[in-house]
């Protein structure tokens, strides 16, 4: 638009900056972490000007795809595999949120993890996933796609797991990857129907340009293929269970890859794939839909019981997910996106707030906190902002993305619309009940010992909560800004760049339009969550100890996370997987398989008893003795088979 | 060039033995030296090697009986092509490492690496030979050094693994050489790429019979259920060196063996029972790694992984196409670098602990860092993480096979979940966690040999799954032929 289009090198810098440092890291500044860190902001720095001006030349095509060509990686018979780069509106917009969040947040990290002991090794990670989650975002091949599929689920492992002295965090980490792998599971299959059945088609255009002539039973298999890897990645219901696991990992962590940016790729993957998915049966729309609604709903339940404010926003983030991933499944596809839009910057937003609360508290518990809005005013102000745009107020952010997936909601599924609200109403009381436990009444003490990672570092805390040092609430400032207008991008053609991405047919977005009757319903659920949270939390009317009373074992059901984790844990894996199948094999592999060999050979020593005076006992004998006997064998055989082929 | 590779470890053995007692640690240096002159050549033939040329290369022969009128012959025959050029290079490599590994041997250290050579020689002969009798003497040489090495410098109950290693891989290739000298007799000739030309279609005994009679051999070999158990004794059992040479190269010969043999000359019998293939292949699969899930020794661990692994191998076997046959030759190779690299992790961390029970350690990586980092990326590699060579077998596998064998095939894709189950899992328990007074004073790996046989091991894995065309090229010129003639069985 108002540079020359970017050339492919420029494209690939993106991909290779964060790269680089990586390399750079490991390979020079392990020991010394504060160029670790430089290195890591300058190279992201980097990227986050080419996708500018990506971005920029995105803008000035309309969104419709740039023409690079592929280039080769290997190729095998029918195997004929390249990678390349696909840039259009879809990903332009992508690498612009994962290269801006990143950026602050890897100068937040350079206050949060300060004089922490594995600050290099940090951000190595960092870089490593930025990368990785790059390489996702420009894939134009779906096993490109895949593949860093893969690498931001191998980073995400490694930065849940950072402090991996934590028994806890150790098992997160691995929880995060074998739960997400489940996911993925269906994805490889996917990959690999898609490319058997289309004769050898790796590229997303041209998968889905073949879409439409692809049967429907392929299509369904495929779908649903792809939709499996998002439900892991994007946490939705049933493998939503780990995402709250994971705010083990150090809170830019979460704050980066578990609210903006990796849990956002299933979404991305989905909309990737849109005109496939458009394309196929009827009922693919509805399960992914009401996957989407679902999983909304259920972890919004679940936000407001949590008593940590990480796993607050958690859930919030798995709700919100479940927001877009419905979009998808109503056939939303603007809305989807614009919403992993706005929420990439007010939720990371929110979660660098909670970092900076944990920064000056050493905890998350916000029973422990309480009154901070005096002593932290910045982090309170800008928490506050985050919350209102999560919550859907006008003008903010959200207000404008949450009202385009409610309305396409409201046109193509009542039920989904009635959910959908309620979970407007839902978002806006956990947000707030968590600004109201945080940030008023009286400051109830922290608990240094649930500090985050190295204790030590943070020996602050014993002079009471102070804010946050500027490299954290620059970013906190600096996201604010998008919080709140950056859902006025929907008035500047926003909805043309993003469906440049698909084919002139699917487009229907025909620019912000507001509903009377979704306004005001999503309004009033917001504003009537914020008042609940009021009463309850601030004014306590009713008080919230007499209303968990009330609720019982309904309050014990949620709190308790409905079961869900000891029922895959306990039940599926440990019980059948563990106990039930796995002991079983065990023990048909060491009764059964074994005890015929073991039985053949007793049976075999029974006969050999009688020719035990040849046994010497030295193994070097028995076995020169079959060589020989072996030798003798082939000259005999030799001989007689001369004779019957002279014959 | 081959006869050297072949007779370099040899020789070296035979120096080895000839050493006079007080200088026995020499045999260390003349171990590798010559492993590492046998690495050399298998380098240069793997380079030299041109893929655009059909048949076998650096073939040398010599003929003891002449084809003559009786129309058979028995020769002395080496050649490579893109099916065992690979491979020669992974024995070459996971030699060196084997012998650096077991430096710190100080029991019969003469004899000891006088075995270690002899194996390689007789591995190399597995995979070079060009003719039936001269790979069966290769197959079963194998055996001696494999016993001896198992059970005198093993530990545990190394008799009774080493014993039951024996017996098995006797009872296979019995029924293998019936299956040889019929064919050979037959056909008028033991020659291998003869006899792949003018397969037989008739014998004395119905050449399904001997199909199954040659596949046992293998399939012990590879293995696969149910004739793997075997394989959980004999890994844990052996010393270290032995293990990796076990895993990388010895189970690579049942592989090979399938490929170059089996299929090529029975291609009709092959298509045949294509099914039988795919199935026990993919229950190999997803049976070995429940039961890995189970391991609580640390080597039995990844012994029983192999089996789950040597699945893919035979899953892409079982698919009688171009592309997966490729797949199974990827999934050698780099089974190979990969589980040899995890038995060289799992041989340094029990010379440190001197414990492979899983559940007694704990925080290791605070004491060993560079150890858990390499533990860390062999076992991501283990499990099919892109970016190393793993990933690119397994996917060239499953691309390859769908379409023949879905559900066999999706129940093998659903062994990457499981294989993420237990590698991260025994990485928790056994890295992660605060650090412990009882291993407060574990060093790390800081010997030369250790660092330099994980480096070897780790820059085959990340340089093929970062660039894979560095040995497809070659894959694909070994199999061509072979997929062509039994497609052709079809």
């Amino acid at each position: 638009m108002f540079l020359p289009d970017i050339p492919e090198a420029a494209v690939w810098a993106i991909y290779f900056a964060p790269l680089a440092s990586f390399l750079l890291i490991v390979g020079f500044l392990w020991r010394r972490p504060l160029e670790a860190g430089r290195l890591t902001i300058f190279a992201i720095g980097l990227s986050w000007v080419l996708a500018l001006w990506a971005l920029d030349t995105s803008i000035g095509l309309d969104g419709e795809p740039a023409a690079f060509e592929p280039h080769a990686w290997f190729t095998l018979f029918d195997l004929d595999i390249s990678f390349g780069i696909r840039l259009d509106g879809l990903s332009a917009v992508m690498l612009f949120v994962v290269t801006s969040v990143s950026l602050l947040v890897q100068v937040y990290s350079t206050g949060y993890m300060h004089g922490d002991t594995g600050y290099s090794r940090y951000f190595a990670f960092m870089s490593l996933f930025t990368m990785s989650m790059l390489g996702l975002v420009m894939a134009s091949s779906l096993l490109q796609l895949f593949i860093h599929w893969e690498l931001v689920g191998l980073t995400s492992y490694l930065l849940i797991g950072f402090w991996f002295h934590r028994p806890s965090a150790a098992a997160a980490a691995k929880k995060a990857f074998i739960v997400t792998r489940f996911g993925d599971f269906g994805f490889l299959v996917a990959v690999v129907l898609i490319w058997v059945k289309t004769g050898g088609v790796f590229d997303i255009a041209e998968i889905n340009e073949l879409a439409a002539g692809l049967s429907a039973a392929l299509l369904t298999g495929f779908t649903l293929g792809i939709l499996s890897g998002a439900v892991g990645k994007s946490a939705q219901f049933p493998l939503h269970f780990w995402l709250p696991d994971a705010m083990e990992g150090p809170t830019p962590v979460s704050s980066l890859v578990h609210s903006a940016t990796m849990v956002a790729a299933g979404v991305y993957l989905l909309a990737r794939f849109f005109p496939a998915i458009e394309a196929a049966p009827g009922g693919v729309h509805t399960t992914i839909a009401y996957i989407g609604g679902f999983t909304a709903i259920f972890a919004a339940s679940m936000g407001i019981v949590m008593t940590d404010i990480k796993r607050v926003l958690a859930y919030s983030t798995i709700s919100q997910l479940g927001y877009m991933v419905m979009a998808i499944g109503l056939g939303g596809y603007v809305a989807a996106i614009f919403h992993l839009f706005t929420h990439a910057f007010f939720k990371s937003l929110l979660f660098q707030g909670s970092g900076s609360v944990n920064h000056a508290t050493g905890t998350f518990d916000m029973r422990l906190m309480g009154g901070l809005r005096h002593s932290m005013p910045i982090t309170f102000w800008t928490f506050v902002v985050g919350s209102l745009s999560l919550a859907g107020i006008f003008p903010l952010a959200g207000f404008w993305s949450k009202d385009e997936v409610l309305l396409d909601a409201w046109h193509e599924d009542k039920i989904l619309f009635a959910v959908g609200v309620a979970v407007a109403f839902m978002t806006a009381l956990y947000m707030f009940r968590a600004i109201f436990m945080t940030f008023f009444g009286e400051y109830r003490g922290g608990e240094p010992a649930e500090s985050h990672g190295d204790a030590e570092a943070h020996d602050e805390h014993h002079a009471g909560p102070h804010e946050s040092p500027a490299s954290m609430w620059a970013p906190l400032v600096i996201l604010s800004i998008p919080a709140i207008f950056i859902g006025l991008v929907a008035f500047l053609d926003f909805g043309v760049l993003i469906e440049g991405a698909i084919p002139e047919e699917l487009r229907h977005f025909e620019g912000v339009h507001v509903d009377g009757v979704v306004l005001v319903a999503s309004t009033v659920a917001a504003l009537g969550g914020i008042g609940a949270a009021a009463a309850i939390y601030f004014a306590g009317q009713p008080s919230p100890d007499v209303l968990r009373q009330a609720l019982g074992p309904l309050h014990r059901l949620v709190e308790r996370k409905y079961y869900v984790d000891e029922v895959a844990e306990d039940g599926a894996v440990r019980g059948f997987l563990y106990n039930g199948a796995g002991r079983a094999a065990a023990a048909f592999d060491r009764v059964v398989v074994d005890g015929v060999v073991n039985g053949v050979g007793m049976a075999t020593r029974t006969l050999g008893d009688g020719l035990r005076r040849v046994q010497t006992g030295q193994m070097q004998a028995y076995t020169s003795l079959y060589l020989v006997g072996v030798v003798v064998a082939v000259v005999v055989l030799f001989a007689v088979s001369g004779d019957v082929l002279e014959r | 060039m081959l006869t050297l590779f072949l007779l370099l470890p040899l020789a070296g053995a035979v120096l080895a033995l000839i050493l006079p007692k007080e200088r026995e640690q020499d045999a260390k240096w003349i171990a590798l030296v010559f492993s590492g002159l046998a690495f050399a050549v298998s380098i240069l033939v793997f380079v030299r090697f041109d893929p655009s040329v059909e048949g076998y290369q650096f073939v040398d022969r010599f003929e003891w009986i002449r084809a003559g009128d009786a129309g058979f012959s028995v020769q002395y025959a080496l050649g490579v092509d893109g099916l065992s050029a690979p491979l020669v290079l992974l024995l070459g490599l996971l030699s060196v490492v084997s012998v650096l590994i077991s430096f710190g041997v100080e029991l019969r250290v003469k004899e000891y690496f006088a075995w270690l050579l002899l194996l390689e020689t007789a591995v190399a002969g597995v995979f070079m030979s060009l003719d039936l009798i001269q790979f069966f003497v290769f197959w079963e040489l194998e055996l001696l050094p494999m016993y001896l090495l198992i059970s005198i410098w093993g530990s545990g109950r190394k008799e009774y693994s080493a014993m039951k290693f024996l017996l098995y891989t006797i009872t296979g290739s019995a029924f293998m050489l019936v299956g040889f000298l019929v064919l050979g007799l037959q056909a008028g000739t033991f020659d291998i790429a003869q006899l792949t030309a003018n397969p037989p279609d008739d014998a004395l005994v119905p050449l399904a019979v001997i199909f199954w009679a040659i596949m046992l051999a293998f399939l012990v070999k590879l293995p696969v259920f149910p004739v793997h158990t075997w394989l959980p004794d004999a890994h844990t059992d052996a010393p270290t060196a032995v293990s990796v040479m076990l895993a990388g190269v010895l189970l690579k010969m049942g592989g090979y063996g399938i490929l170059r043999i089996a299929l090529p000359i029975l291609p009709e019998q092959a298509q045949d029972f294509r099914v039988v293939l795919a199935a026990l292949a993919g229950f190999s699969v997803i049976y070995g790694a429940v039961i890995t899930l189970r391991q609580q020794d640390l080597k039995r661990l990844v012994a029983y992984s192999s089996v789950s692994h040597m699945g893919y191998v035979l899953l892409g076997v079982s698919a009688m196409g171009a592309v997966g046959f490729s797949g199974a030759a990827l999934q050698m190779f780099t089974h190979g670098t990969i589980t040899g690299l995890l038995f060289v992790m799992v041989g340094l961390i029990y010379d440190r602990t001197h414990t492979r029970e899983i559940g007694e350690m704990s925080g290791l990586i605070h004491r060993m860092p560079l150890i858990g980092t390499v533990m860390l990326l062999a076992g991501l590699a283990s499990l099919g993480l892109p970016g190393m060579s793993g990933f690119v077998a397994e996917l060239t596998t499953f691309l390859g096979t769908f379409d023949a064998h879905p559900a066999a095939t999706i129940a093998a894709i659903f062994g990457v979940v499981l294989s993420a189950g237990y590698i991260l899992w025994m990485v928790e328990r056994i890295f992660h966690g605060p650090p412990t007074e009882r291993w407060a004073h574990l060093p790390d790996a800081t010997a030369w040999w250790e660092r330099t046989a994980m480096g070897a091991l780790v820059l085959f894995i990340l340089a093929i799954g970062i660039y894979p065309a560095l040995i497809t090229e070659a894959v694909e010129s070994g199999i061509a032929p072979i997929a062509a003639i039994v497609e052709a069985g079809a």
